[in-house]
């Protein structure tokens, strides 16, 4: 059967249409009711997901290993399939991506979105005003700078939406940063229409440093 | 007491994208701007931030962005016969207020007219003969040619980003694009948008019945794009919120995105907001405009002295600023004399609606204001109108803009109107269905006109504009006809059911149809038959121009806005190059 999105106020960031009912969620709303829930069991393909990002998917903080708990399936089976193909780039996940079989990966990403949002690791301690700014950023946009508001495509407070940006909240900030710096530098190109290229050549370090603390600060 | 400012060389009235292209040009040139908007300064952040753009309910029901009807509506009536009641309530058209002007709230859809749409009255005269037309109809030449707007619409498009594909570069027809477009002199800035399944599905159709189908051209960008002044544009994430709307990306060409920016760095440009222009002064001899009185915010009254008007409103507004500043004879449809107000027009809308089986999955709100894919088959003079009675015709096409929960839901005729039976179809056939728009032509006629309204006044005390309008018995037969070739594409696309709707009369302002309001300013090369000469220069006021879609003798079968783009900057040279080095009548009657 077909699904469509359901979040018509936010808007699908690719024309895709997903085949199969292979649980897409929406991340923090099942997040919620899946805290509730004992997780269920983790597929053996997981094992060499968790030697990173941690048991529950929540991330490490030595070595900028991003939380994976909770993110949209949709989202994390594209990153897999990006780092097979070489479409996003990693020394790490490249090789692990490329051994993964279809019906492992798809039993994976299931399994890493259906696990709760745990609360954020603190790799630094930010500013208060820099998460000030850092909100004022992900909310509202720069004008000047011709930059949107984040939560246009990533949910409010970065809860993320399926097929459009991926959950940002309660994620590591050095992780973030060096994302938004891959794709200012263009070694990050995965993604439709050049969107977040075209909004992180507009950001200066200053502006990096506030909104990724501002993120990581979420979910505590 | 009125308050009288210091001289400027130029006043321009209403800063929506006419105004504000010409007042960067003038600016730019060295020239002291200042720009009258009676609304509110917005811009992509913060107002046009998600999620409170995105209220459905807001902006598409209660319409927000649009000009306050409590304070300034127009009245409207059928015929002459009737007396016009005011409209509390936009439907048929939304003429939007506000910095950025209607622009920011339309859809993208960036057409060009073809050659023979600027001669008209001439091409139909020499293909189909002396008899042929309606004698009610008062279509005519425009004045300017294809050619001449040709770099024009080309500055337009590229200070836009449009996407699109080509389908004649200097005369030669280019696979993909639409064969029947008058030559470019190239390809459009940006390729076309991604085309969604509907489209494709209309594509596959239209082609196996001999046709020709192109994408859509948008301007809402297929990537990112940096335009001529510098500044830079985003792609578009098709979240299906541009009609009635502001982009909150970045993507949408508007005023806020591909001028604004630099016309308000210029220091030659100053932006006065809140300000209702009440008339444009004369001198004595009335043919001499003086600068204009506005009324601020606060209630207070201005008088701002300046050489040179320019009067960018929305259409119908353009309309009544003439006539309330007793610029130019009013249009007397009793003895056909008179220009002020004559060859009113708008748009003739038919659609058909096709509906499929469950395993047939649209996921119409993946679009934006212009993804779609059409043909021209149908459009203008692209064919043989011999023994139809008619002239004009259509586009057709899959063009979608939306599947906003509130306004979109389409369900097949017989379906009851509310109640259990109308949920359980809306559910049936939401995401089963293909909505084709028929996007007709309008011509002038007689009959069709607008005017100072005698009885009923706008919250300054000033006369409201009354709008006279019907279809034309023309654009009734061509909407039938193009409505039949609507329908045998569905049939071909294997909807299990295709349901066809040709624009019928009484026209309604209660219905939305579309905001293509024109002429009531027409241009042309006769004074007795227009209001402004080729250079929408005033043929009484020779320091006053009027640029908008008001300036159209008639409507062609695509949306105004490419057109005006170009005429904007087809003006914006004739002062430069003209006006400016030498004031005075461009065109000599």
């Amino acid at each position: 059967m077909t699904r469509i999105n359901t979040q018509g106020w936010k808007g699908a960031l690719v024309m895709v249409t997903v085949v199969g009912s292979c649980g897409i969620q929406l991340s923090t709303a099942n997040a919620a009711a899946a805290a509730a829930k004992p997780s269920p069991p983790a597929p053996p393909a997981a094992a060499a997901c968790q030697a990173c990002h941690g048991s529950k998917g929540e991330g490490m903080v030595e070595g900028d290993r991003p939380r994976i708990a909770g993110q949209a399936a949709y989202y994390l089976d594209k990153q897999l399939r990006d780092f097979a193909s070489g479409s996003r780039q990693s020394a790490i996940m490249s090789p692990i991506a490329k051994t993964l079989s279809d019906a492992d990966r798809a039993k994976i990403v299931v399994y890493f979105a259906s696990l709760p949002m745990p609360a954020a690791l603190a790799s630094t301690a930010p500013t208060t005003a820099q998460v000030s700014f850092g909100r004022q950023l992900a909310f509202e946009g720069a004008e000047a700078k011709h930059v949107q508001a984040c939560d246009n495509c990533h949910g409010p407070e970065g809860s993320g939406v399926t097929f459009s940006g991926p959950a940002l909240a309660g994620q590591l900030a050095p992780y973030l940063a060096a994302q938004l710096k891959s794709w200012q530098q263009g070694s990050r190109r995965n993604d439709a229409g050049s969107l977040m290229s075209s909004v992180a050549v507009r950001l200066d370090d200053a502006d990096i440093a506030a909104v990724t603390s501002y993120y990581a600060s979420l979910g505590k | 007491m009125v308050q009288r400012l210091k001289e400027v060389d130029v006043v321009v009235i209403g800063v929506g994208m006419v105004g504000s292209i010409l007042s960067k040009e003038l600016a730019a040139a060295g020239y002291k701007v200042v720009g009258l908007e009676r609304g509110q300064t917005r811009f992509t952040v913060p107002e046009f931030q998600s999620p409170a753009i995105h209220d459905e309910l807001r902006f598409d029901i209660r319409k927000a962005l649009m000009q306050d009807n409590t304070r300034e509506p127009v009245t409207f009536r059928n015929s002459s016969s009737q007396t016009a009641l005011p409209v509390r309530r936009w439907e048929s058209f939304l003429p939007g207020t506000g910095l950025g002007g209607s622009m920011v709230h339309w859809n993208g859809q960036t057409y060009r007219f073809h050659a023979t749409d600027f001669q008209l009255a001439t091409h139909t005269r020499e293909r189909y003969g002396k008899g042929f037309l309606d004698p009610d109809l008062t279509i005519q030449d425009w004045g300017v040619t294809y050619d001449e707007l040709e770099p024009h619409y080309d500055r337009f498009e590229y200070l836009l980003g449009t996407s699109g594909k080509a389908g004649n570069l200097h005369g030669q027809v280019q696979p993909g694009g639409d064969p029947h477009e008058s030559p470019r002199s190239r390809e459009y800035p940006t390729p076309p948008q991604k085309e969604h399944f509907q489209g494709a599905m209309f594509r596959k159709a239209a082609m196996g019945l001999g046709y020709h189908p192109f994408p859509q051209p948008s301007s809402n960008l297929s990537q990112p794009y940096t335009n001529p002044e510098g500044l830079k544009l985003n792609t578009c994430v098709f979240c299906g919120f541009c009609e009635r709307y502001a982009c909150e990306h970045y993507a949408k060409s508007t005023p806020q995105t591909f001028i604004l920016p630099v016309l308000l760095a210029n220091p030659n440009f100053e932006l006065r907001t809140g300000c209702q222009v009440q008339r444009i002064n004369l001198d004595s001899t009335k043919k001499r405009a003086t600068g204009v009185t506005y009324i601020d915010a606060a209630g207070r009254e201005f008088e701002q002295p300046a050489s040179l008007v320019i009067t960018s409103l929305f259409a119908i507004n353009n309309v009544r600023m003439m006539l309330l500043s007793g610029i130019g004879k009013p249009y007397d449809p009793g003895t056909g004399k008179g220009v002020v107000g004559r060859n009113y027009a708008y748009q003739t809308m038919s659609s058909v609606a096709s509906f499929f089986d469950e395993d047939v999955i649209i996921n119409p709100f993946m679009a934006s204001g212009a993804s779609g894919t059409l043909i021209n088959d149908f459009a203008g003079d692209n064919f043989d109108h011999s023994g139809l009675g008619f002239i004009g015709g259509a586009f057709i096409g899959a063009v979608n803009t939306n599947g906003r929960p509130i306004q979109y839901h389409p369900t097949p005729p017989g379906t009851p109107k509310w109640g259990k039976g109308w949920k359980d179809a809306v559910v049936k056939y939401y995401n089963h269905s293909v909505m084709f728009s028929l996007h007709g032509s309008s011509m002038s006629q007689r009959q069709n006109y607008a005017d100072l309204d005698p009885t009923y006044r706008d919250a300054w005390g000033q006369p409201l504009l009354r709008i006279t309008f019907e279809f034309p018995q023309n654009d009734l037969k061509m909407a039938e006809y193009v409505t039949a070739r609507g329908v045998e594409i569905g049939k071909a696309m294997g909807a299990k059911q295709v349901a066809g709707a040709p624009r019928k009369g009484p026209y309604t302002t209660q219905q939305y149809q579309t905001t293509h309001n024109t002429g009531g300013t027409v241009m042309g090369s006769d004074p007795s038959t227009s209001v402004v000469n080729r250079y929408l220069q005033s043929w009484d006021v020779p320091n006053v121009f009027v640029v908008g879609a008001s300036a159209y003798p008639q409507n062609a079968s695509w949306n105004p806005t490419g057109t005006l783009g170009a005429l904007t900057y087809w003006v914006a040279d004739a002062l430069k190059n003209k006006y400016l080095k030498n004031p005075g009548h461009l065109v000599t009657a």
